[in-house]
C-alpha cells in the first residue's frame, strides 16, 4: 500500500514532464537532446550555487526570516538565471524553432529541479507506513516549478534571443523575468517570515505560476505578430 | 513517416526515463522506511511455564490497527490491538475476554505516569488503595492466564494520550481502523520470545566473625539474617519490588553496616558470628535459599542459633508480625518473640506471633524461615503481611513502587530487629539498655536506607534475566563486602516446575495510516489530471484535429494499405 502511495506522489512529481513532452510538437522535433542538455546545465549551475552559498552564507540557530541572508540568497539565486541563459544561447541546438527551444530547455529544467529537490525525500518518505500530505503538496509544488521554469525559458528566449523587439514590451518582460526568477525567494519569505503553512504556499505558487505563464505567453505572441 | 516516428519517439522517452528512475531506485535500495509519529517503550506481560502449563502472553511481534473501548459492537477484533488506560479499566471485561478465549490482536495497557520509575519519580499517588487493588487483581489474573496474543504495558504522556483521544474520536464514529478505513497502527517489531536457556540464581552470603578467645574449643553460634532480593511480576521490566522485598534488602543492608561498626572494635564484638544472606529464587518457593542451605557444611548448620527472614516491612504502620513454623511453645521460638516483643513495647510498635505448621509432602513453600525448618534450624520471618501469601504473589508486582514504601517504617524495623540482636549478642535481654540510640555514632542512618530504596526502586530484579555477571547483583555483593569480613557468592541454576521466555520490553511504533481506498482514489484523480492535461496541451499547440487524429490513427493505415 505504501509503494502504492508513492506510485501516486511520483506520477504527480514527475508525470506532468512526460506529458509535456509527448503532448506538444516536442516529442515531433525530437527536441530530447536539448532537454537532457539543459538538465545537465542546470546539475552545474546547482553545483555552483550550492558552492556560493556554502561560503557566503552562515548557519541561524532560529528558523526566523533574517533579510540579510534571505537578500544574499536572492543574489545567489540569480545565477539561475545566468544557467539558464547559458542553456539558452551558449549550447548548440539542433535546427529547432525558437519556439521549441524554450520549450524543450524549460522542460529539462524544472525535471531536473524536480528530480535533485523532490525524488530522495520522496523515496524516503512516501514508502514509509506513516501518511502525510507532503508529498502530495510537493507534487503540485512541482507542477507549479514546471510552468514557472517553461515561462522562466520563455522569457528569456525573448530577451536573449529575439533581436527585433517592440521597445515598449522590453520594460514589461525585464520586470516580468525578475519576478519570476525572485519567486523562490518570495515563497521562502512567506513560509518564514510571515509563517504561511504548506498548503498556503503551494496554492500561491501554483496561481503565480499560472498568471505568470499567462502573462509570459501573451509577451510572447506580442513579440511574434511583427515577424 | 511522421506517423512512424511519433510512437517511436514516445516510447524512447519514456524508455530512457524509466531507466533513470531505475537506476535511481537501484542505488537508493537500501534506505530505511522513516520515522514513525511516534515511538515509545512498551514493557512485555511474563511468558512462563508451569510443570509444562503455559501461562502468561505468547506472542511479542505486533503489526495491527489500534482500537479503542469505544468500539462497535460486533466488530471483528482478531486483527485489532485494544488500547485501554488503567483508570477505564473493567477487571470483569478483561476476564470476559480471557476466559471466553475472544480473538484479539493485542491488549496495551496504559499504566499512570505517576507509577514510572523513570519518569514518575516521587509524585504522590492519587486513591492509592483503590489503584493498588485494581492492580493487583488485574496482575493476578493475567499471570495465571494463558493468552494467545502480546499484552503490553505502557506509561501514558501526552503523545500517547493524544494518540488514545484520536482512536477514540474515530471509533465513535464507527470507523474501527482496518486496512480500507485508515486509522493508526501500532508496530512492534520484536523476534519470538525464546526461552531463557539456563536461568540462574545467585545467591550472595556474607560473614561477619564473632569474638574467639582462647579457651573456645567449640565454634561460636551463629546468628543468621536472611533476605530475598529477586522479585516476580505481571511484567517483568518493571517489577521494582520495592516493598517485596527492596524494604527487606534495605534493612539487611543497614543491619550489617550497624554490625560491622560494633564488629570492627575487638572490644566490642559479641560472642557470636553474623550471617548474613542475600537470596534468590524467592518467588519460586524459595528455590535459592533452599539450595544455600544445602551447601552448608554440616558444622555450620548446626552452629546456626536461629535466623531470622526479612520479607517485606516497608509500607506497615504500627504492627509487624512474626511467622514460625515451630510451636509458639518452643523455648528458642518463645525466647525469639520475647526478645523482639520487649523492644518493640519501648519503640511504640506491636508484634503478632502467627504459626503455620509445615507439611513436608507439600512443595509449596510461603515463607523463608520454612526452608530453614525443614533443615531443623530455628528461624522467623518478619514481615508486615499478616496472610500467607499465595504463589507469585506479594513478590514485586505493578503496583509495588517507591510511592508505596514509607522509609520511617523501614528504619523503625532496622531499630526493632538490630536492637533484639544486640540483646541477644551481648546478653543485655529484659534491660533497658538502647545500643543504636538515636544521635549516637550508631544511630540507624535514613538517608543510606533512602539511597538503597531509591536505588532498588529503579531496578527490575526478576531473576531469570539477571546475569551471572548482572551489575546490580555485583554492586549488592560490593556493598556486603563493606560490611563484613568475607562474602561469597553463590550460582545456582534456576531448575525445577518453571520455565521463563525472554523479550520483556519493545519499542512500540505508532504509525498514522492512509486506507487503500484513499490512494485509489488519488490515482483516479492524478490519472485524469494528466489526461486533461494532455488532451489540453495537445490542443493548444496542435489543434484539435490532432487530438482527434491520435484516436483515429490504426483505421488511417488500414485505409493507406487497402
Amino acid at each position: 500500500m505504501t509503494m502504492f502511495h508513492f506510485f501516486n506522489c511520483a506520477i504527480l512529481t514527475f508525470g506532468p514532464h512526460a506529458v509535456y513532452y509527448s503532448a506538444t510538437p516536442l516529442s515531433e522535433y525530437d527536441t530530447l537532446g536539448t532537454s537532457v542538455k539543459a538538465a545537465l546545465v542546470y546539475l552545474g549551475t546547482a553545483l555552483v550555487k550550492l558552492v556560493c552559498l556554502a561560503t557566503v552564507l552562515k548557519v541561524s540557530e532560529n528558523d526566523g526570516f533574517d533579510p540579510y541572508q534571505e537578500l544574499l540568497k536572492a543574489v545567489i539565486g540569480f545565477i539561475d538565471v545566468a544557467g539558464l541563459y547559458f542553456a539558452l544561447t551558449q549550447l548548440i541546438h539542433r535546427n529547432i524553432s525558437q519556439n521549441h527551444k524554450f520549450q524543450a530547455v524549460g522542460l529539462g529544467w524544472a525535471f531536473a529541479d524536480s528530480v535533485l529537490h523532490r525524488l530522495a525525500p520522496l523515496w524516503v518518505g512516501a514508502r514509509g507506513l506513516e501518511f502525510t500530505w507532503d508529498f502530495i503538496l510537493q507534487g503540485l509544488e512541482a507542477n507549479a516549478n514546471l510552468v514557472l521554469s517553461i515561462s522562466l525559458a520563455a522569457l528569456g528566449s525573448l530577451m536573449w534571443l529575439r533581436k527585433n523587439k517592440p521597445k515598449t514590451l522590453i520594460p514589461i518582460i525585464y520586470t516580468c523575468a525578475g519576478i519570476v526568477a525572485t519567486m523562490p525567494s518570495i515563497t521562502s519569505y512567506l513560509r518564514r517570515g510571515l509563517g504561511w503553512d504548506f498548503p498556503k504556499v503551494v496554492v500561491f505558487e501554483l496561481f503565480t505560476s499560472l498568471s505568470m505563464a499567462f502573462i509570459s505567453w501573451q509577451l510572447f505572441s506580442a513579440c511574434q505578430r511583427p515577424s | 513517416m511522421a506517423n512512424s516516428k511519433k510512437p517511436g519517439g514516445l516510447r524512447e522517452m519514456l524508455e530512457s526515463m524509466y531507466s533513470v528512475i531505475a537506476l535511481l531506485f537501484i542505488l537508493v535500495a537500501c534506505v530505511e522506511l522513516c520515522d514513525a509519529a511516534a515511538a515509545f517503550d512498551v514493557y512485555r506481560l511474563i511468558q512462563y511455564d508451569r510443570s509444562g502449563s503455559p501461562f502468561g502472553s505468547r506472542f511479542a511481534a505486533l503489526n495491527h490497527h489500534a482500537a479503542s473501548l469505544h468500539f462497535p459492537p460486533g466488530v471483528d477484533l482478531s486483527r485489532t490491538v485494544l488500547i485501554i488506560p488503567l483508570r477505564e479499566l473493567n477487571i470483569t471485561f478483561v476476564r470476559e475476554y480471557i476466559n471466553q478465549k475472544k480473538p484479539l490482536g493485542g491488549f496495551l495497557v496504559l499504566l499512570p505516569e505517576v507509577l514510572s520509575f523513570k519518569t514518575g519519580g516521587n509524585n504522590q499517588v492519587h486513591e492509592k488503595e483503590k489503584m493498588k487493588n485494581l492492580l493487583a487483581e488485574l496482575e493476578r489474573l493475567l499471570i495465571h492466564s494463558n493468552i494467545p496474543y502480546p499484552v503490553y504495558f505502557a506509561f501514558e504522556n501526552d503523545e500517547i494520550d493524544t494518540v488514545l483521544a484520536d482512536i477514540k474520536k474515530n471509533d465513535l464514529m464507527g470507523q474501527p481502523a482496518t486496512a480500507t478505513t485508515g486509522g493508526y497502527k501500532f508496530v512492534i517489531p520484536t523476534a519470538e520470545p525464546k526461552k531463557v536457556a539456563s536461568p540462574t540464581m545467585t545467591n550472595i552470603q556474607g560473614w561477619l566473625s564473632g569474638l574467639k578467645t582462647d579457651g573456645d574449643a567449640n565454634q561460636l553460634p551463629t546468628i543468621a539474617i536472611v533476605a530475598s532480593y529477586d522479585t516476580f511480576g505481571a511484567a517483568p521490566a518493571l517489577s521494582v519490588g520495592s516493598d517485596s522485598n527492596g524494604s527487606g534488602i534495605v534493612a539487611l543492608l543497614e543491619i550489617s553496616r550497624l554490625f560491622s561498626l560494633l564488629y570492627s572494635n575487638p572490644k566490642t564484638r559479641g560472642r557470636y558470628n553474623l550471617l548474613f544472606g542475600l537470596t534468590s529464587g524467592g518467588p519460586y518457593n524459595y528455590n535459592g535459599t533452599q539450595k544455600w542451605l544445602r551447601s552448608f557444611d554440616q558444622r555450620l548448620r548446626e552452629s546456626i542459633d536461629y535466623a531470622i527472614c526479612l520479607n517485606s516491612i516497608g509500607s506497615w504502620d504500627n504492627e509487624l508480625w512474626i511467622h514460625v513454623s515451630k510451636p509458639p511453645e518452643n523455648a528458642y521460638i518463645k525466647q525469639i518473640f520475647e526478645g523482639l516483643s520487649n523492644v518493640a513495647e519501648e519503640l511504640d510498635l506491636k508484634v503478632g506471633l502467627k504459626h503455620k505448621k509445615i507439611n513436608i509432602s507439600n512443595p509449596r513453600v510461603a515463607w523463608e524461615h520454612e526452608q530453614f525448618s525443614r533443615l531443623r534450624v530455628t528461624a522467623a520471618t518478619l514481615s508486615e503481611l499478616s496472610v500467607t501469601p499465595e504463589l507469585l504473589e506479594s513478590t514485586g508486582g505493578l503496583f509495588d513502587t517507591r510511592q508505596y514504601v514509607n522509609e520511617t517504617a523501614i528504619v523503625r524495623g532496622v531499630k526493632l530487629v538490630a536492637e533484639s540482636l544486640a540483646r541477644h549478642i551481648y546478653g543485655h535481654q529484659g534491660k533497658n539498655i538502647q545500643i543504636f540510640a538515636d544521635e549516637s555514632s550508631l544511630a540507624v542512618n535514613p538517608a543510606y536506607i533512602r539511597s538503597w530504596l531509591d536505588v532498588l526502586s529503579q531496578t527490575p530484579r526478576v531473576a531469570p534475566f539477571l546475569s551471572k555477571d548482572d551489575p546490580f547483583v555485583m554492586a549488592l555483593k560490593k556493598e556486603l563486602a563493606g560490611h563484613v569480613d568475607q562474602v561469597n557468592v553463590q550460582h545456582e541454576t534456576l531448575e525445577g516446575i518453571f520455565t521463563f521466555y525472554d523479550s520483556t520490553s519493545a519499542r512500540l511504533n505508532i504509525y498514522q495510516v492512509a486506507s487503500v481506498t484513499f490512494d485509489l482514489l488519488l490515482l483516479l484523480v492524478l490519472g485524469s489530471y494528466l489526461i486533461v492535461l494532455f488532451s489540453f496541451l495537445v490542443i493548444t499547440t496542435r489543434g484539435l484535429d490532432d487530438l482527434i487524429s491520435l484516436f483515429r490513427r490504426p483505421p488511417s493505415r488500414k485505409l493507406k494499405t487497402a
